[in-house]
């Protein structure tokens, strides 16, 4: 029953993306507009599908890797579905519903079979760090397509080219605010989430931190975030330098959190 | 039909031409009055801008009308009739009413796509409703022209961009910016395109307004007219970090804004943005300026090319609103054949006997314990109830048609009992 709003939920997320994408095309507001909506719905099913599996399974719903992705778009949309209420930068839409999409796709792989937890993992510290640092990572992708959307308006704008297209884009400045407000956010979650990893990684495994390479890239990524935070905050970086630096910082994340999985040996995978 | 569009516009009638005419517009309900006075025009419409003379007029005998209405431009025009022939156009009926949807949604105007033209002719129909010389058709047509301008200016983007460079640097601004209240503002020099800007973005709420200039009371004077602050010119460098826009249109030689100058700005800034227009020429802010992070400087040029480039696309879209007129066309011209005695008389029938059809099949439930000649003898009853109402309006109407005086009771008729209503 859960896996058709799973279902629901891709299917939705992909019609979004199209609208949003549609918007872009034709540059209209209003096609946007409906586009959010959709986006809504999409994310209505998903909370649905999250709530059923918790109270059919009771127990923490995000635990193998594909869980954590679809957990990641979910994050992702509702994070942008809150911002959309306060600014006026509806087109990120365009770049974080294909990607909530293709999460899922991803994700749908290993979604129809319930997962059985092992003994360790039982426990709700680990629910409460999952759900921190894939929550924090999702601010983080936020703030990433907002420095990558701010690096393409700020070009049309540096050469001139001031087409119909930088008309649909959002103006810069809320560009870099919103970039800012989900560095703030997604650092502060991400540092709670390893803190409390580390915690039940010392009463499962008897110390604090392995070194292991997914704790290792882990940790790279936070110091460059840490770096980027600071030179914003301290040395008052804005605009075209806090953007290109969001990105190569999500780059060092994304290494983490992919391609740890796929081609180390990590003692973090459970599943 | 017999609707005559008679009249000038800035692409067939030079400047002089058209201000002699507008010269002496100054009274436009006597001139109205003047038309209405001509025998053969039964609803006048005169309609004067800066870019255009133009009489929409629905007449009994066509081209007596347009010889009257012709005498009546050279006239005012105080020109010889040849010199002024070349300068007139003249439509009729649906050519006509396709000139007035055109100028409506702003095709026609000098600068495509600009709002005035509409509340232009809003208030010439509002003078010409008040006098009394509109009816039937030219209220259809003129409130049909209003519809057009609004599903022209929602459906195509012909009013989209900016296409005055003052409007083009407001929108530019936006883009950096997101909102402009609230952001800071130096004008440095003077000059009629920079104070338009200055003007624009006063509208739109600014923070505090500076204003420099190499004479210092001409700064100080200009501060009192924008409600802003003079500055020494000597201390811009000093007061450059507290600005989020600056706009220069100073006549100095050399480079009144450098990259060091900039650059030391944007330091005390922390990095906010700055935009730069530079409206002077030559040029007033040294153009490598425009390299440094967070700084957005556009020159005359640039912004020039935008408006271009912005005309351009409001031709594009001006081809949209072509297809909107054609069929707005379309639905006026079946709005005017419907305006004939014997379709409205059918049309008046055919709803009475869907009511009575209507009526019936709704009784027919305590209607079948009735016998056949019964229930004959009501639908009998029933409809020569009807024919006893429409009796005399169709009476009326056939008689009023013999002077081609009809139209307006066909219009009510058509009105009254929801006719056209689909």
């Amino acid at each position: 029953m859960d896996i058709i709003f799973f279902r629901l939920a891709l299917a939705v997320y992909l019609l979004s993306a199209l609208g949003y994408l549609g918007s872009l095309y034709t540059r209209r507001v209003l096609v946007a507009r409906v586009s959010t909506w959709i986006l809504f719905s999409a994310f209505a099913f998903h909370t649905l599908f999250f709530a059923m599996r918790c109270i059919k399974t009771g127990q923490n719903p995000v635990v193998s890797f594909h869980e954590m992705l679809s957990f990641f778009a979910w994050a992702m949309a509702g994070i942008y579905l809150a911002f959309q209420l306060k600014t006026k930068t509806r087109v990120l839409g365009a770049f974080v519903s294909p990607v909530s999409f293709l999460l899922m796709i991803a994700a749908s792989k290993d979604m129809a079979g319930y997962v059985s937890i092992p003994a360790a993992l039982q426990s709700n510290l680990v629910a409460v760090h999952v759900i921190l640092a894939v929550t924090g990572e999702a601010l983080f992708a936020l703030a990433t397509c907002a420095g990558a959307m701010y690096l393409i308006q700020e070009g049309l704008l540096k050469n001139k080219k001031v087409s119909s297209f930088s008309k649909v884009l959002p103006s810069l400045t809320d560009l870099d605010r919103i970039n800012h407000i989900c560095l703030m956010l997604g650092f502060s979650l991400l540092t709670l989430g390893i803190l409390v990893g580390s915690i039940w990684a010392r009463s499962v495994w008897g110390s604090l931190w392995q070194w292991d390479p997914k704790q290792t890239w882990t940790l790279a990524a936070w110091f460059a975030y840490a770096v980027l935070l600071h030179q914003r905050l301290a040395m008052g970086w804005k605009g075209h330098k806090a953007a290109l630096f969001t990105l190569l910082a999500f780059a060092v994340l994304l290494i983490s959190l992919v391609l740890t999985s796929l081609l180390f040996v990590t003692a973090h995978r459970f599943i | 039909m017999n609707i005559i569009l008679i009249g000038m516009n800035h692409k067939t009638a030079p400047l002089e031409i058209r201000e002699r005419l507008s010269l002496s517009c100054g009274d436009d309900v006597n001139h109205l009055a003047e038309i209405m006075n001509i025998p053969e025009i039964k609803e006048g419409l005169y309609l004067a801008t800066c870019n255009r003379v133009e009489v929409l007029a629905n007449a009994t005998d066509g081209e007596g009308a347009v010889a009257r209405l012709r005498d009546f431009i050279f006239h005012h025009g105080n020109l010889s009739a040849e010199e002024m022939s070349k300068c007139l156009y003249l439509h009729h009926d649906h050519e006509a009413v396709r000139h007035l949807f055109r100028v409506a949604a702003s095709i026609d105007s000098m600068v495509m796509g600009e709002p005035q033209i509409l509340g232009q002719i809003k208030d010439a129909f509002r003078t010409a409703v008040e006098h009394n010389a509109t009816g039937v058709i030219l209220n259809k047509i003129l409130h049909q022209s209003f519809r057009v301008a609004k599903r022209v200016r929602s459906e195509t983007g012909i009013a989209n961009n900016a296409v005055s460079v003052s409007f083009a640097a407001v929108e530019l601004a936006k883009k950096i910016f997101g909102v402009i209240e609230g952001r800071n503002v130096l004008l440095i020099g003077a000059g009629e395109m920079s104070e338009l800007a200055a003007k624009h973005l006063i509208s739109r709420r600014v923070g505090k307004m500076f204003i420099a200039n190499r004479t210092y009371a001409r700064a100080v004077k200009m501060a009192e007219d924008f409600h802003g602050t003079a500055i020494e010119f000597d201390m811009l460098p000093e007061r450059l970090h507290e600005v989020d826009i600056v706009i220069t249109s100073t006549g100095a030689p050399g480079y009144v804004l450098t990259p060091p100058m900039i650059e030391a700005a944007i330091r005390r800034r922390k990095n906010r943005l700055l935009f730069l227009i530079d409206i002077a020429v030559p040029r007033d802010i040294d153009p490598a300026v425009g390299e440094i992070d967070n700084v957005y400087l556009y020159n005359i040029d640039d912004l020039q090319d935008i408006v271009d480039s912005n005309l351009k696309s409001r031709k594009r879209e001006a081809e949209k609103a072509e297809t909107i007129i054609d069929e707005e066309i379309t639905k006026y011209l079946e709005w005017y054949s419907a305006l004939e005695v014997v379709p409205t008389i059918i049309s008046l029938r055919e709803k009475m006997e869907g009511i009575i059809r209507g009526e019936i099949a709704k009784s027919s439930a305590w209607m079948e314990n009735l016998t056949e000649d019964e229930r004959r003898n009501i639908e009998i009853m029933a409809n020569s109830i009807i024919n006893k109402v429409l009796h005399d309006p169709i009476t009326g109407l056939k008689e009023e048609s013999k002077d081609n005086s009809a139209l307006p009771y066909i219009a009510a008729i058509r009105r009254l009992f929801g006719l056209d209503d689909k």
